[in-house]
């Protein structure tokens, strides 16, 4: 088991629609090394995002256990919770979320004002992150000044602003066309090669065998 | 992080303008109105208190009413026998009152001519441009000698010196006067015009100017170390024992600041209560528009929770963007309120003496406010699910 950085055993989300229980997940058991650039895959309502978003710590698992980093998270409260989010994952939606009244410069920093950076600090490593992805000449834009191509780079630009452990991307082409898709596909398995890992979640073959490891999600279970 | 939220709080406003002002009405009122109580409180019994210094508070004036006046016990004895009977009571001097025309050469004005005491300058403490009151013994010779106001002397002898010069009294025939002492110019009190009052001996008053054997008025002084409201007080008694208190009436500066005080504190209890009752609704106000702006911003709240804000940070945004937003109400409060206070004071001829504890006051009911009505919205706020927020639409 060398250097895992994603751990799950056993985990379980269920959630109580009136008289049903929903099995979102049920019992999934995944070991994630450093460095590894996964591909999770399955049918739509087979449970990616709920996996996605325990990771994360957005979410907390009904049942079983989630180690992050080497640390486990059962039974952290919200503000611990918060500081994972905050320094080990880096979260990239299919919507973008970006903050629209911010800037983009502004919406990189966001994740630095949680971390405590200094003012001065907090704009050097925003613009690099920008840079990073190529976007630092629309650093001054609103999101809606961008394209969504634009717009995905800016919210991975903000995701790896914080020097992330884990990147977490839930259907990050989803919204995109395939050429401007695969060029956001281009820019993660270049921050992957930088020794990120790397967690993707897609509804596109090709796109999926890009990545070293695919795991295979239907009801809730991994595939074999 | 502050700064950020503020700049947050701002850009928030901006985006809703018209709702911003709407809510913040409340407080704006609320604050406008502590702002106005008090500096008009503290203008009215800053003003209050000022003319009736310039008066003296160690004084009383008593009328005899015209019934009374020239039988009975108000006669020139009247002074010794309420300073032998009455404890505290100093200097009585009697008084008389009319007006008349005043001439020199062409220029002639009308003026309030006043018999009364040599002592009467002394123990009012009266100031002279030219000259000094009149003596005794132009009083006891009725000599026709007299002390211009100031503004009567520089209507009738301007930029000349008028002492040593004579004018004219009208009243049934002109007499001539020979001018002694100009009086320096003194604010007017409640009873008299200082600068429009020309003074002449008790008994040229009395036996030339007027015939009268009668008594306008007396003033009293009341003796060194003796409370002014409680000879007042004795003297009232003391006068309702013998003419009834229908006989006379007694006018006393520091019973009219007692007042005065009472009149403030009453106003000011009851706009205290419009304050307080504007800054419940605008509280209300305050916490209806915080909670709008949750939920508008539901999903911008996990968006940010995704990226690492922790409930306590969430709800220190909207605390501040609260605070932010009753503090600029504050501030537009207490323009208002010293606007209100501007015009009213102007209306009523006092001057304005802003009070500067009532804007610490008001910033601090500002704060206050936003940190009660804001607190429940910003708790709702910190405690939304991240995912459930994420999904909003
Ligand atoms: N908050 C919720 N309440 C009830 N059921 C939920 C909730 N969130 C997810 N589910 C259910 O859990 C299952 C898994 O949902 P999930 O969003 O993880 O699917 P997914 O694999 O991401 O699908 P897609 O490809 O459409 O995004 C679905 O059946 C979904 O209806
Ligand atoms: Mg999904």
């Amino acid at each position: 088991m060398a250097d895992s950085v994603i751990r799950l055993e056993d985990v379980s989300r269920y959630y109580l629609m009136g008289e049903f229980v929903v099995k979102a997940l049920d019992g999934v058991s995944v070991d994630i090394t450093r460095g590894e650039f996964t591909a999770i895959m399955g049918p739509s309502g087979s449970g990616k995002s709920t996996m996605m978003n325990l990771i994360g710590c957005l979410d907390t698992p009904t049942s079983g256990y989630i180690d992050i980093d080497g640390e486990n998270t059962a039974g952290l409260n919200e503000a611990e919770l918060a500081y994972i989010r905050n320094r080990k994952v880096g979260f990239i939606f299919q919507q973008f979320n970006l903050l629209g009244k911010l800037s983009a410069l502004d919406n990189v920093i966001t994740p630095l004002l949680y971390a405590g950076v200094s003012v001065r600090e907090r704009k050097s490593r925003a613009i690099h992150a920008l840079e990073r992805v190529g976007l630092a000449d629309r650093m001054d834009h609103r999101p809606n000044e961008l394209s969504g191509g634009q717009k995905q780079r800016v919210a991975i630009a903000r995701a790896l602003v914080n020097n992330p452990t884990i990147l977490l991307a839930d259907e990050p082409t989803g919204a995109l066309d395939s050429r401007t898709g695969g060029q956001i596909m281009e820019l993660f398995e270049e921050l992957n090669s930088e020794g990120r890992t790397v967690v993707l979640v897609t509804h596109d073959r090709d796109l999926g065998m890009r990545c070293h490891r695919q795991i295979h999600l239907r009801d809730g279970k991994v595939e074999a | 992080m502050l700064i950020e939220n503020i700049k947050l709080a701002f850009n928030a406003m901006r985006g809703s303008k018209m709702r911003t002002v709407l809510s913040l009405l409340g407080i704006v009122i609320g604050v406008a109105s502590v702002v106005a109580i008090l500096t008009i409180g503290d203008s009215a019994s800053k003003s209050i208190t000022d003319s009736i210094a310039v008066g003296g508070l160690d004084m009383v004036t008593i009328f005899p009413s015209s019934g009374q006046r020239s039988s009975g016990i108000f006669d020139e004895a009247f002074g010794d026998m309420l300073r032998s009977d009455v404890d505290g009571v100093g200097a009585v001097l009697p008084q008389n009152s009319s007006n008349a025309r005043i001439r020199n050469g062409k220029e002639s004005v009308s003026a309030s001519v006043s018999g009364v005491l040599s002592t009467y300058g002394s123990t009012l403490n009266l100031e002279y441009a030219e000259g000094e009151f009149f003596s005794a013994i132009d009083n006891i010779n009725r000599r026709q000698v007299v002390v211009l106001g100031s503004g009567i002397a520089a209507d009738l002898f301007p930029g000349q010196e008028a002492v040593g010069q004579y004018v004219s009294l009208f009243r049934t025939q002109a007499k001539s006067y020979l001018v002694v002492g100009v009086l320096e110019s003194k604010d007017a009190t409640f009873s008299l015009s200082y600068d429009r009052t020309v003074f002449i001996p008790y008994n040229t008053y009395s036996q030339r100017f007027i015939r009268t054997t009668s008594v306008g008025s007396y003033v009293v002084k009341i003796a060194e170390g003796y409370e002014t409201i409680e000879v007042s007080d004795r003297i009232t008694e003391y006068l309702d024992n013998i003419v009834g208190t229908d006989g006379y009436s007694i006018f006393s500066p520091a019973s009219l600041a007692e007042m005065a005080e009472q009149i403030t504190s009453t106003f000011s209890s009851f706009l205290a209560l419009i304050a307080a009752i504007s800054l419940l609704v605008g509280g209300i106000g305050i916490m209806n528009i915080m909670l709008v702006s949750v939920a508008e911003r539901t999903k911008e709240i996990g968006v940010r929770k995704a990226l690492g804000a922790s409930p306590n940070v969430i709800r220190g945004q909207f605390l501040v963007e609260a605070l932010t937003l009753t503090l600029l109400g504050g501030v537009l409060g207490i323009g208002l309120g010293s606007l209100l206070s501007l015009v009213v004071t102007n209306m009523l001829d006092w001057s304005l003496h802003l009070s500067y504890a009532s804007f610490i006051l008001a910033m601090g009911f500002s704060m206050f406010v936003g940190i009660f009505f804001g607190w429940y919205p910003a708790m709702k706020a910190s405690r939304l699910d991240p995912i459930e927020a994420l999904n909003y639409e």
